[in-house]
C-alpha cells in the first residue's frame, strides 16, 4: 500500500515531464533544438503564479470544470497498477469505475465550455462529445478481450505481476491488435495528432484546447495537469503491455517500466511529427479501427482458445 | 393489504373531493393535494415495509358474483408500488404549484381527478393476480392517462398526441388479450396459478404477444411511437409520471408473465435483449435530434426502457444458461434501473416544467443561460443529467454497473449467448456515451452560455413546492449513487419474488459490490475535495477579473453566434444517418446584402415512417374497401350481433 501511494504522487509529479519528451522528439523532427525538457513544470509554476479572468456569462459550472478534470484524472490513477506494481485501489469491475469516471470528467470539461457562450468551445464541446464514445466502445471492446482470457474485471488481473505475461502466453498475436487499439485510444483520449492537434493555432480545427480558451491561470493549470496525467494513464497500460517482463528486483522492473513509458511518448511524438491531423470526418474511422482491431483479437482468441 | 386499500382509497377521496371543490380557493387546493400525497406516503410506507419481509399478502373480492377480483402483494409487487407511490407523491406535491397558476378551475380539478384514477390503477395492476383484476385496471390506467394527455385539448397538436396514444394503447391492450386469451383456452380460468402447465409452443406465443402489448406501454422500439407525441403534450407533472412510472408498468407486464410462464427458453432473453440494444440506442440517437425538451427527455425514457430491457434480457440468458450469478446481476440491475430511472427522469421532466412554465417554451434552442437566474432548477438538472447519462457517483451508475457486470458474465458463455453478451456490453457503452453527449447538449444549450431569445430572460423560480420536489429527487440521485446497499437490497428482493431457484444464493459478493461502490465515491470525493484545497491556496490573494468571452479576435459578438442544439448534435447523427434520417431545410445565401435565411431541421423516425407505409395505409385501404359494412342502420346491426353469436355457438 505504501509503494503504491509513492507511486501514485511520483505518477502525478513525473506526468508533465513525459509530456515534454514528445515537444522534443517533435522538435527533433522540426531540426530544431525543442524546449528544455522541464517546459512543462515551468509552465505550470507560471500559471500557478497568476490570478485569473472569468467570462461574465459563466457561472459556477466553469470552475467546476477544471476541479473534476483533475480530480476524476487522478482518481483514475489512483486504480493504476504503475509498472506491474498492485495500485491503491482495486476491486471486480474497477476498470468500469474507470471508464466511467472519465466520462464524469469529460462532462464537466464540456459543461464548463458551453458555459462560456463562444461558439468555439461549442464546436470542440461538440466533437469532445462525439469521438469519446466510439473510443468507449472500443475500449470496452477490449476489456472484453481481457475478460475472454482471464474472467477477471480488474485493471490489477491484467497489468501486474505476470499476468500481463500470462495474457502474451494465452492470446499471442492477437495482443499485438490489442497494443494498436489501445494506442489509437490513447490518441484519441488525450486529444493527439492526427485526431486532435495540441499546438494548432486556428481554433476552428482543435477540440481540447479550443475547449479551455477561457480558463486562465491556475484553473487552466489545473486542466493542464489533468491531461497529462490521462495521457500517462494510457501510457502506462501500454507501456506494460509492450513489456511485460516481470522481475524480481523491483530497481530492473521500474527501469523496464521507464522505458516502455518511454518507447510510448517518443511514438506519439513521431507520429506527432510524421502524420498530419485526419480532417474532422474522417477521424471517425480512424477511431472505429482500434474498435475492429479489438473485435478481431477476440474472435481470433475464440478460435484459437479452448 | 389493509394499509394499502386505506392508502388507494385516500388517493382516491383526493381526486373525488377536486371534483367537488371546483372553486379555487387555497383550502380547497391544498385538501386535494394533500389527501393524494397522503394516500401516496401511507402506500409507500407500506410497501417499503412489505419489501423487506418476505412472504406476500393477499385479499380477493367477488365482483358481479361471477368474476372474483384477486389482489397480492409479493417482492415484485412491492418494488414496482415504492417506484409508483414515491414519484407521485413528489409529482402530486411539485403540481401544487405546477397548476396554480391555470385559469380554468374545472379542469385543473378534472386534471386532480384523472390523476388520482391513474394512480390508483397502476397500484391495482402491479398487484393484481388474476386476468379480469388485472385487465380491468390496466384498462383504467390507459383511459385515464389518455384525458391527463389531453389536458390543453385546444390545440390540435395535443388532440392528435392524445389520439395515437389512445390507438397505441388499445392495440397494445388487444395483444395482451390475445395473449390472455390463450392463457385461458389453456388452463379455462381467470387465476395466473395454472399457466405452468401450458404447452410451449403457446408459451413461446404467449410471450411474443404480451411482449408487443407490455411493450408497446413500456415504450420499446417500435412501439414507442406515442411516447415523444404523449409524453410533451401533458403537463410535464404528468409527464414526470407517466415516464417515470407509467410506462414501468409494461416493465412489469413483461417481467410478471416471464415469471408466470417459468419456461427458460433462451429465445425469450434473445427477443428482450435485442429489443433492449435496439431501443437504447435508436432512442437515444433520436432524443438528440429533437428541439423540443419534453420531446427529447421522452425519447430519454425510450433509451432507458432499453436499457432496463438489456438487464432483464442478460438475467434471462443467465436463468437459460444455468448462469445464477449472471441472472441475479442482469435482473436486479434492471429492477434497480426501474427504481433509478422513475427517480432521475421525474426530476428531469419537473425541471423542463419549471422551464416550461417560467419561459412559456419548451424549444431547445429558443433558451439558454437559464442557470443564472434559476439556480435551484439548474443544479438538480444537471445532477438529473450526470444520473441519466450513468456517471459515478450518481443513482444510474449503480443500476449500469450491475448490468455490465451482469453482461460480462455472459462473455465466458458460447455461442450465441457470447454474441450476445458482446452486444449488450458494446451497446450500454455506446448508449452511455451517447446519453452524455445529449445531456451535455441540454446542459449546454438550455441552462448555459447567453440567453437566445427574450423569453429566456428575466426568469426566476418561485414555486417552493416544485423546488422542494425536485431537491428530494435529486438527493435521493446522490445517496443512492454513494450507498446503494439497501437499494440493491430491495431490487433483490424483488428477484426472488421472480420464483427462479436462487434462494440459496450468497447475498455476500452483491453486498461488496454495493460497498465497492461507495468505496470509490469516496475515493472520488476525497480527490476533488484535495483539488479543491489546492485550487483554494493557488486562489488567495490572487486578483480575479470578469469580462468578456474570448470571441478570438472578433470583437462584436452576438449571443446567436453560440452553438445550437442542432449544430451541437450534427455530427453524431450525421454518423447514425442511415437509421435516423435528417431533413434540413435551408435556403442557399445568395447577393451581397442577403436577405435573412434560416435553418430548419428535423430528424425522422424511421419507425414512423415505416408505420405509416406498412401498416397505417394498408390498414386504411382495408377498411375502406370494408365501409359498406357501416351504414348506420341500426335494424341490420343487431342482424350482424345475431348473426356472429350463432356462428360463435357453431364453432365453440
Amino acid at each position: 500500500m505504501f509503494e503504491s501511494i509513492i507511486l501514485w504522487f511520483f505518477s502525478i509529479a513525473i506526468a508533465p515531464f513525459f509530456s515534454a519528451v514528445i515537444l522534443k522528439i517533435k522538435a527533433f523532427f522540426g531540426g530544431r533544438k525543442g524546449p528544455p525538457l522541464l517546459i512543462n513544470y515551468y509552465t505550470l509554476i507560471k500559471l500557478f503564479k497568476k490570478g485569473s479572468v472569468y467570462s461574465n456569462s459563466t457561472t459556477l459550472v466553469f470552475k467546476l470544470g477544471p476541479i473534476i478534470s483533475l480530480g476524476t484524472a487522478i482518481t483514475v490513477l489512483m486504480f493504476l497498477p504503475i509498472a506491474g506494481r498492485p495500485p491503491m485501489f482495486s476491486f471486480h469491475g474497477d476498470v468500469i469505475f474507470v471508464l466511467y469516471i472519465m466520462g464524469l470528467g469529460r462532462f464537466f470539461t464540456i459543461a464548463a465550455a458551453m458555459d462560456t457562450a463562444s461558439p468555439f468551445e461549442g464546436m470542440g464541446a461538440a466533437r469532445e462529445a462525439y469521438f469519446p464514445i466510439i473510443c468507449e466502445a472500443a475500449t470496452f471492446m477490449i476489456l472484453i478481450f481481457f475478460y475472454r482470457l482471464t474472467g477477471e474485471l480488474q485493471l490489477s488481473s491484467y497489468f501486474t505481476g505476470n499476468n500481463t505475461m500470462a495474457i502474451w502466453k494465452l492470446a499471442g498475436a492477437p495482443v499485438l491488435f490489442i497494443v494498436i487499439s489501445f494506442f489509437i485510444i490513447l490518441l484519441t483520449e488525450s486529444s493527439r495528432v492526427p485526431v486532435d492537434d495540441p499546438a494548432t493555432h486556428l481554433e476552428l480545427t482543435m477540440i481540447h484546447e479550443v475547449m479551455v480558451l477561457d480558463h486562465s491561470g491556475p484553473d487552466l493549470s489545473l486542466i493542464e495537469l489533468g491531461s497529462f496525467c490521462k495521457l500517462f494513464f494510457y501510457s502506462t497500460l501500454i507501456s506494460r503491455l509492450i513489456l511485460p517482463f516481470d522481475f524480481n528486483i523491483p530497481i530492473i522492473g521500474y527501469g523496464v517500466y521507464l522505458m516502455g513509458l518511454i518507447l510510448v511518448y517518443v511514438a506519439v511524438g513521431i507520429i506527432e511529427s510524421i502524420v498530419a491531423r485526419y480532417r474532422m470526418d474522417q477521424v471517425p474511422q480512424f477511431v472505429l479501427t482500434s474498435f475492429a482491431l479489438a473485435f478481431f483479437a477476440t474472435i481470433i482468441t475464440l478460435e484459437f482458445i479452448k | 393489504m389493509s394499509q394499502f386499500f386505506v392508502s388507494i382509497l385516500l388517493i382516491l377521496s383526493g381526486g373525488l373531493l377536486s371534483l367537488f371543490l371546483i372553486k379555487p380557493t387555497k383550502a380547497a387546493k391544498i385538501i386535494r393535494v394533500f389527501s393524494i400525497s397522503l394516500g401516496c406516503f401511507l402506500g409507500l410506507l407500506d410497501a417499503g415495509t412489505k419489501l423487506m419481509q418476505s412472504g406476500s399478502d393477499s385479499v380477493s373480492f367477488e365482483f358481479l358474483k361471477v368474476f372474483s377480483l384477486v389482489f397480492r402483494i409479493d417482492g415484485l409487487s412491492a418494488f414496482f408500488l415504492v417506484c409508483i407511490f414515491l414519484v407521485c407523491l413528489l409529482a402530486t406535491i411539485y403540481s401544487y404549484h405546477y397548476m396554480d397558476g391555470s385559469k380554468k378551475p374545472v379542469r385543473v380539478a378534472v386534471n386532480y381527478f384523472f390523476l388520482s384514477i391513474l394512480i390508483v390503477s397502476m397500484a391495482l395492476v402491479v398487484t393484481a393476480v388474476n386476468i379480469i383484476g388485472f385487465m380491468l385496471s390496466w384498462e383504467f390506467m390507459s383511459l385515464s392517462s389518455f384525458f391527463l394527455v389531453i389536458y390543453n385539448y385546444e390545440s390540435l397538436k395535443n388532440r392528435k398526441a392524445g389520439y395515437l396514444y389512445f390507438v397505441f394503447s388499445h392495440v397494445g391492450a388487444m395483444f395482451i388479450f390475445a395473449a390472455f386469451g390463450i392463457v385461458y383456452g389453456y388452463t379455462g380460468s381467470f387465476g395466473f396459478s395454472a399457466v405452468e402447465a401450458i404447452p410451449e409452443t403457446a408459451k413461446i406465443l404467449i410471450f411474443i404477444f404480451s411482449f408487443i402489448g407490455f411493450g408497446s406501454k413500456a415504450g420499446v422500439f417500435p412501439f414507442h411511437v406515442w411516447l415523444p407525441y404523449a409524453h410533451p403534450a401533458a403537463p410535464s407533472h404528468i409527464s414526470a409520471v407517466m415516464s417515470g412510472v407509467m410506462i414501468k408498468t409494461g416493465i412489469y407486464g413483461i417481467v410478471r408473465m416471464y415469471s408466470l410462464l417459468n419456461f427458460h427458453t433462451p429465445i425469450f432473453g434473445y427477443i428482450v435483449l435485442i429489443a433492449g440494444v435496439v431501443s437504447g440506442i435508436l432512442g437515444v440517437v433520436y432524443a438528440l435530434g429533437q428541439h423540443d425538451l419534453k420531446r427529447l427527455l421522452a425519447y430519454h425514457s425510450v433509451e432507458n426502457i432499453g436499457i432496463i430491457l438489456i438487464g432483464l434480457g442478460i438475467g434471462m440468458i443467465g436463468v437459460s444458461s444455468g448462469n445464477p450469478l449472471m441472472a441475479v446481476l442482469g435482473f436486479s440491475g434492471g429492477f434497480l434501473h426501474v427504481f433509478n430511472h422513475s427517480i432521475f427522469k421525474s426530476l428531469l421532466f419537473m425541471g423542463a416544467g419549471m422551464v416550461l412554465h417560467k419561459t412559456g417554451t419548451s424549444s431547445i434552442d429558443a433558451l439558454g443561460g437559464l442557470l443564472k437566474k434559476m439556480k435551484i432548477t439548474g443544479t438538480t438538472f444537471i445532477i438529473g443529467s450526470l444520473a441519466i447519462s450513468g456517471l459515478p457517483p450518481f443513482n444510474g451508475f449503480v443500476s449500469e454497473f450491475f448490468i455490465y457486470m451482469g453482461a460480462f458474465k455472459g462473455i465466458l458463455l458460447d455461442k450465441s449467448d457470447f454474441a450476445m453478451a458482446i452486444l449488450a456490453i458494446i451497446s450500454l457503452a455506446v448508449i452511455g456515451g451517447l446519453a452524455l453527449a445529449c445531456f451535455t447538449k441540454v446542459v449546454g444549450v438550455v441552462f448555459q452560455g447567453e440567453p437566445r431569445t427574450k423569453a429566456a430572460e428575466n426568469v426566476d423560480e418561485k414555486g417552493s413546492t416544485m423546488l422542494a420536489s425536485m431537491v428530494i429527487l435529486a438527493s435521493a440521485c446522490i445517496f443512492i449513487g454513494i450507498f446503494p446497499g439497501i437499494f440493491i437490497k430491495m431490487s433483490m428482493k424483488a428477484v426472488s419474488a421472480l420464483g427462479l431457484e436462487y434462494g440459496g444464493i450468497p447475498l455476500e459478493p452483491f453486498e461488496q459490490m454495493a460497498k465497492n461502490i461507495t468505496l470509490s465515491a469516496s475515493i472520488l470525493f476525497v480527490s476533488l475535495f484535495v483539488v479543491i484545497a489546492v485550487r483554494f491556496f493557488f486562489y488567495k490573494g490572487k486578483t480575479i477579473r470578469k469580462s468578456g468571452t474570448w470571441g478570438c479576435g472578433f470583437t462584436q459578438p452576438t449571443v446567436k453566434m453560440q452553438y445550437t442544439g442542432s449544430s451541437y448534435a450534427s455530427s453524431i447523427l450525421e454518423f447514425f444517418r442511415p437509421t435516423a434520417p435528417l431533413e434540413e431545410e435551408h435556403p442557399e445565401i445568395q447577393g451581397r446584402f442577403p436577405q435573412k435565411t434560416y435553418y430548419r431541421s428535423q430528424i425522422s423516425d424511421v419507425a414512423e415512417l415505416y408505420m405509416k407505409s406498412v401498416i397505417v395505409r394498408p390498414v386504411l385501404f382495408l377498411f375502406d374497401k370494408l365501409r359498406w359494412i357501416q351504414h348506420g342502420d341500426i335494424h341490420l346491426y343487431i342482424g350482424y350481433i345475431l348473426l356472429a353469436i350463432i356462428l360463435l355457438l357453431f364453432f365453440i
